[in-house]
C-alpha cells in the first residue's frame, strides 16, 4: 500500500531541511504501527480501523525540528574575536609607527575602522605616505574632512591600475584642510583653450595622420591559409567525444555484470514473484529512453517519463512469468496512453453549440511558429463546420506574411464553391474579413468578432501569423491580441516534425501569454492542432512532447493538405506506434 | 453385448502395455479432465462479479463504499486509486458481490475504468444531485464515455444511476436528472459522431441509441435504472444512509 501525504507549502519558500526525513519517518512508523490492519483485513481494516496517529505526527514532527535546530547558522566573529586583531602589532607593521595609531583608532572612530583595517589588509600600498600626515603625532580623533579625504583617495587608489604609484603625494595632506577652498569643476570655469583637445593635423590630410601600427599576423589571423579559399566551418568535437568515452566506460562495466545477473534475474522473475528495484530497471528503462528518443520524443521528456516509470513501479511485486521488461514496458504503455488522453476533451461543437444558444460568435484563434500550417488546418476546419451547418467568418489577423490574405481568399471561394449558398438555405457559409496589410492584427480581430456578432456568424477563426518563441515584442503582440479578444479557444499550431524544440516553443507560448495578461487566471493554450501528420511514419513522439509539456488534449490532427485531411487522434493508435520496435 | 466387441481390443491392450504406464496414463487423463472443468467452473464464476461505482468527482462514491460496507460515517478525501472488498447482500440470498470504488478524478477515471470494466457485472453511477444543473455537461460526457466502451457494451452490465446527496433540499430529482441527462446524451452522439474521424478509423464512435429518434436510455442494449439515495442520510452522521433503493438493486442483481 502506499502512504499519500497532502503537502501544502511550497517547497522553494519554506526550505524546511527536515521534510524529507520526516516524511519518511512517518511512513515507516504509520507502516509498522498498522501493519497488521493492512496485510490482514484489507480494505475493511481501513474502513473499520481507527488510526490515531495524531499524537506520532506531533512527536515525530518535534523531533524533525528539533534536529534542524541543532545545526543554526554561525554567527560572524566580530573583529575583536577574529584572529587579526590578536596578532601582535609588531608583526603587521611596514611602514613607521603609524599602524598602532590606527588600530587605537579603530577602537575609537567606527568610521574609520574601514580604512584601518584597509590599511591593515594592503601595507604594502604606496599610500603609506597619505596616511602619515593626518596621524600627525596626536592620538585625537580624526576631524569629519579628514576622514572624508582618506576615504576619498582610498577609493581612487582603490580603481588605479596596481602598478602606478601616482597617489603619493610629497605635501602633507595636513595643508588641504586649512579653509575652504573653492570646488574645481572638470567642465566648467574653463576657457576654451583648456577644451580644446583637437589635433590640428586631423580630418582630411592623410600624410599628417601617424601611419597606424598595422600587425598584419593580427588582421589576417591565420597566415598559412592559401588565398581565396573558403574553409568549411569547423567545431569542436573532441570535448564531446571525451565525455562520451568517459560515460561510456562505468557504464560497460556495469553492462557486463548486468548481463551474467540479468540472465538469473530473468530466471528468478520467471519463476518467484521479485520485488523491482531501481537496479533491475535501468538498463530496461535506458533502453526504452533510447527507443523514444528515437521516436522523435523531446529528450527531457524521454528522460522524465522514465524517471516516472521508475518511480511508480519501485518496490513493485511481480507476478510469476512477467519479465522486467515487460512489466516496465506495460508501465509505459500505460503512462503515455494516459499522457495522451486529455484531462477534459475538447468538444468543438459542443461548446459551438453553446455560443449558438447564446447568440454570440465562437472565437477560435491558432497560433504557431512560421510555416507549420496554420491556414491549411484553419481551412480544413472551417470545411468541417460548414459540413455541420455552421457559419464561419475567417479573420485575416496575418497582416505581415505576402501573400496570407490571398491564400485565405482563395480558400474562402473554394469553400464558397463547394457549399455554394443556395444550399444552405441561402446564407453564405464562410466569409473572409481583411483589412489589408501593415494593420494591428488585435484590432482586426476585435472588429472581426463584433462584425460575426451583427451579422449573425456562428464561428469566427481568427488567423495569426507565424513567429518565433524568442521574438520577444511579436509574443507581446500575440498576448495582446489573445488577451484583449478574449477569444474561446486558443489553439497551438505545431508540426508533428518538429523534436526537441516542441517542447521550448510551447513553454514559451505559454508563458509569454501568462505574463502579458492582465487577468487573474491567465488565458493559456486550450488546445494543440497537431499537422503534417502524413509525413511521419511512426515516429510520432511529437504528439506526446506536445501534450506533456501542456498537459492539453491535441484536438486535431491534419494529415494532408486537401479539406478532408482532418482527424481527431486515436491515443492507442499512436501509443502502439511508438511502442512498436 | 457392448463389452463383447471391445473385449479383443482390451485385451490387445492390456497385452501390449504395461500396467504401471497404463495407470500413469489413466491418471493423467484424469488430472486434465478435472483441470479442464475446474478453469471452466473458475472462469465462469470470476469473470464479472464486480459492480463498479464510478462518477465524477464528489460525487459520493467512497462514502456510499463505505456506508454499504460498514454502515458507519466516514470522513472521505478524493480517492486516488481503487479500493474494493466483498459486500454480502442485505437480503438472505446470502449472495455476495465485490464493490469497487474507483476514483473519478478526470486524469485517473478513464485509466481504472480500463482496468476493471472486463469484470463489471453492473455498474453504479453516481451523480450528485445538487450540483447537476452545473456539471450535467461533464456528468453526461463521462456516461458517453462508459456507454459507448466496446467492452460494456458487449456485456451490457446493469446500469443503476444513483442521484446521491438526496439529503440536501436543492437536490435535483431523479426524473429531473433522466430527462436532462438523455437530452444532453441526445446532442453528445450527434456532436461525436461528427468529429473527425481518428487515425486508424477502425470504424467510427459506436452508436447511442436508436437513430432518427431522440434518445432515450431504454434504447441502451443493458437495463437502466435511476434511484434516489443520501449517503450521508437524513440524520446526520450519527444516523443512517438512506439508500433502500441502492440496496434493493443490489440485490436483485446479485
Amino acid at each position: 500500500f502506499a502512504v499519500l501525504f497532502l503537502q501544502v507549502g511550497f517547497q522553494k519558500i519554506l526550505t524546511l531541511t527536515y521534510v524529507d526525513k520526516l516524511i519518511d519517518d512517518v511512513h515507516k512508523e504509520f507502516r509498522d504501527k498498522y501493519r497488521n490492519e493492512f496485510q490482514q483485513k484489507g480494505t475493511l481494516g481501513l474502513l473499520n480501523g481507527t488510526f490515531d496517529f495524531k499524537d506520532d505526527f506531533m512527536r515525530l514532527l518535534r523531533d524533525a525540528e528539533e534536529s534542524s535546530k541543532v545545526r543554526a547558522p554561525t554567527v560572524m566573529k566580530t573583529f575583536e574575536q577574529s584572529l587579526k586583531s590578536q596578532k601582535t602589532v609588531k608583526c603587521m607593521i611596514e611602514t613607521r609607527g603609524e599602524k598602532p595609531k590606527e588600530k587605537i583608532k579603530n577602537k575609537k572612530n567606527k568610521s574609520s575602522k574601514k580604512e584601518g583595517i584597509e590599511a591593515v589588509a594592503a601595507p604594502g600600498k604606496a599610500s603609506a605616505g597619505d596616511k602619515q600626515p593626518p596621524a600627525a603625532g596626536d592620538k585625537e580623533e580624526l576631524t569629519k574632512d579628514e576622514i572624508l579625504q582618506k576615504n576619498r583617495e582610498e577609493f581612487f587608489k582603490r580603481h588605479m591600475k596596481s602598478g602606478e604609484k601616482s597617489s603619493k603625494s610629497p605635501k602633507p595632506d595636513a595643508h588641504k584642510e586649512k579653509g575652504k577652498k573653492p570646488r574645481v569643476w572638470d567642465l566648467g570655469n574653463s576657457n576654451a583653450k583648456v577644451l580644446d583637445y583637437s589635433n590640428s593635423a586631423t580630418n582630411g590630410s592623410a600624410e599628417a595622420c601617424p601611419v597606424e601600427e598595422f600587425d598584419p599576423d593580427m588582421a589576417l589571423g591565420d597566415r598559412n591559409r592559401e588565398p581565396g579559399r573558403l574553409y568549411d566551418l569547423e567545431y569542436e568535437s573532441d570535448d564531446e567525444a571525451e565525455e562520451e568515452k568517459v560515460v561510456q566506460n562505468p557504464s560497460k562495466p556495469s553492462a557486463k555484470k548486468g548481463g551474467l545477473g540479468g540472465m538469473f534475474g530473468m530466471l528468478k522473475g520467471l519463476v518467484g514473484s521479485k520485488s523491482l528495484t531501481r537496479e533491475d530497471m535501468d538498463p530496461v528503462l535506458e533502453k526504452m529512453k533510447d527507443h523514444l528518443i528515437a521516436k522523435n520524443v523531446a529528450a527531457e521528456i524521454a528522460v522524465q517519463l522514465c524517471e516516472s516509470v521508475a518511480k511508480k513501479l519501485e518496490g513493485k511485486v511481480m507476478g510469476t512469468f512477467t519479465t522486467v521488461t515487460s512489466t516496465v514496458k506495460q508501465a509505459l504503455q500505460e503512462a503515455l496512453v494516459q499522457i495522451l488522453q486529455p484531462q477534459r476533451r475538447v468538444d468543438v461543437l459542443r461548446d459551438v453549440m453553446d455560443a449558438q444558444r447564446h447568440r454570440r460568435p465562437y472565437v477560435v484563434t491558432f497560433c504557431g511558429v512560421n510555416g507549420v500550417g496554420k491556414s491549411t488546418n484553419l481551412a480544413k476546419i472551417s470545411f468541417w463546420l460548414i459540413e455541420n451547418g455552421f457559419s464561419v467568418l475567417i479573420a485575416a489577423c496575418d497582416t505581415f506574411r505576402a501573400g496570407a490574405v490571398e491564400q485565405l481568399r482563395t480558400h474562402t471561394r473554394r469553400l464558397n464553391a463547394l457549399h455554394p449558398p443556395e444550399s444552405h438555405g441561402g446564407r453564405t457559409m464562410v466569409q473572409l474579413y481583411e483589412k489589408g496589410y501593415g494593420k494591428d492584427a488585435a484590432g482586426i480581430a476585435m472588429e472581426a468578432i463584433s462584425y460575426a456578432r451583427n451579422q449573425g456568424f456562428d464561428v469566427v477563426l481568427v488567423d495569426t501569423a507565424g513567429r518565433m518563441q524568442d521574438n520577444a515584442p511579436l509574443m507581446t503582440a500575440l498576448a495582446k491580441l489573445i488577451a484583449v479578444n478574449a477569444p474561446d479557444l486558443v489553439l497551438f499550431v505545431g508540426e508533428a516534425l518538429v523534436g526537441n524544440e516542441a517542447v521550448d516553443q510551447l513553454v514559451k507560448f505559454n508563458k509569454a501569454l501568462a505574463d502579458h495578461s492582465m487577468a487573474q487566471t491567465p488565458r493559456l493554450i486550450d488546445g494543440i492542432v497537431l499537422t503534417k501528420f502524413d509525413t511521419i511514419d511512426d515516429k510520432v513522439g511529437a504528439a506526446i512532447s506536445m501534450t506533456y509539456i501542456t498537459s492539453k488534449p491535441i484536438v486535431f490532427v491534419g494529415t494532408g493538405q486537401t479539406y478532408c485531411d482532418l482527424r481527431s487522434l486515436n491515443a492507442k493508435a499512436v501509443v502502439a506506434a511508438l511502442m512498436k520496435a | 453385448a457392448m463389452a463383447g466387441p471391445l473385449e479383443p481390443h482390451l485385451e490387445a491392450l492390456r497385452r501390449e502395455l504395461d500396467p504401471a504406464v497404463l495407470s500413469v496414463l489413466l491418471a493423467l487423463l484424469a488430472v486434465a479432465i478435472t483441470l479442464l472443468i475446474w478453469r471452466f467452473v473458475q472462469g465462469r464464476r470470476s469473470s464479472r462479479k464486480a459492480v463498479l461505482l464510478l462518477g465524477l468527482c464528489d460525487a459520493g462514491k467512497t462514502l456510499l463504499f463505505a456506508r454499504l460496507l460498514t454502515g458507519k460515517y466516514r470522513d472521505t478525501q478524493t480517492s486516488i486509486t481503487d479500493s474494493s472488498a466483498v459486500y454480502r447482500v442485505s437480503n438472505d440470498k446470502s449472495a455476495n458481490v465485490t464493490l469497487i470504488d474507483l476514483p473519478g478524478h478526470e486524469s485517473l477515471r478513464l485509466q481504472f475504468l480500463e482496468r476493471f470494466k472486463a469484470a463489471a457485472r453492473a455498474i453504479v453511477f453516481v451523480v450528485d444531485s445538487v450540483a447537476f444543473q452545473r456539471e450535467v455537461k461533464d456528468v453526461a460526457e463521462f456516461l458517453y464515455q462508459v456507454l459507448v466502451d466496446s467492452t460494456v457494451l458487449k456485456n451490457a452490465p446493469a446500469l443503476l444511476i444513483a442521484c446521491n446527496k438526496q439529503d440536501v433540499t436543492m437536490a435535483k430529482s431523479a426524473k429531473l436528472i433522466q430527462q436532462q441527462l438523455e437530452k444532453e446524451l441526445n446532442t453528445l452522439r450527434v456532436t461525436r459522431s461528427a468529429a473527425p474521424t481518428s487515425l486508424d478509423a477502425t470504424g467510427g464512435p459506436a452508436q447511442l441509441g436508436k437513430k432518427g429518434k431522440d434518445f432515450d436510455f431504454s434504447q441502451l442494449p443493458m437495463k437502466v435504472e435511476f434511484v434516489e439515495c443520501s449517503a450521508r442520510g437524513s440524520k446526520g452522521e450519527e444516523g443512517d444512509a438512506d439508500f433502500e433503493g441502492l440496496e434493493k438493486w443490489l440485490a436483485k442483481i446479485a
